[in-house]
């Protein structure tokens, strides 16, 4: 989680985050935590989303098969983890489900909103750039 | 599925259980710029 380590740059905006997950609670442990720390060691809280009705709600849905295959930044990341000596280790969720990222203004309108089509997440200093771009209103 | 919600909308609603077993709501961080991100799957 690459917020974490950009995690001073939302506090200095008194931003806040709030990540969701669908998969099985322990798996999610194991995997997206690892070894290194624990969820009470994060500093935001991952919600557990077993139903996906938050994805639905927040218009995350799912991507075809094909298409999840067809895209090469897929294998990119699985032979970077294998390159890394890490194995391909499935949490026992919906592979073809995916997310998304939104930035809440704190009058509690959507300021951005940015569902994935595929694997397309935007980079976290474009996240961070406009969590600064909402708050400065709300400090003038 | 309910459309994509979009910049301007009122953000959906987001309430619920926890990695750690507690609960997190998006409404009590009202008056915060907050993050929200739905991750893919674990692994």
């Amino acid at each position: 989680m690459k917020v974490r380590d950009r995690w001073d740059d939302l506090e200095a905006v008194d931003g806040a985050a709030l990540f969701v997950a669908h998969d099985e609670p322990q798996a999610l442990r194991d995997v997206l935590l690892g070894d290194e720390l624990d969820a009470a060691g994060l500093p935001f809280p991952v919600l557990v989303d077993r139903s996906r009705e938050a994805y639905a709600r927040w218009g995350c849905g799912r991507i075809a098969w094909w298409r999840l295959w067809l895209d090469p930044n897929v294998w990119k990341q699985y032979w970077s983890l294998l390159g890394r000596g890490m194995s391909i280790r499935g949490a026992g969720g919906d592979t073809l489900q995916l997310g998304g990222d939104f930035i809440v203004a704190p009058d509690g309108s959507l300021a951005y909103s940015r569902p994935q089509q595929r694997d397309d997440r935007p980079a976290v200093g474009e996240l961070i750039d406009r969590m600064h771009e909402v708050a400065a209103p709300a400090r003038n | 599925m309910p459309p994509t919600p979009r910049p301007g909308d009122p953000a959906p609603q987001l309430d619920l259980p926890t990695l750690t077993d507690d609960r997190a709501s998006l409404r009590d961080l009202r008056g915060r710029p907050v993050l929200v991100s739905f991750l893919r799957h674990a692994g």
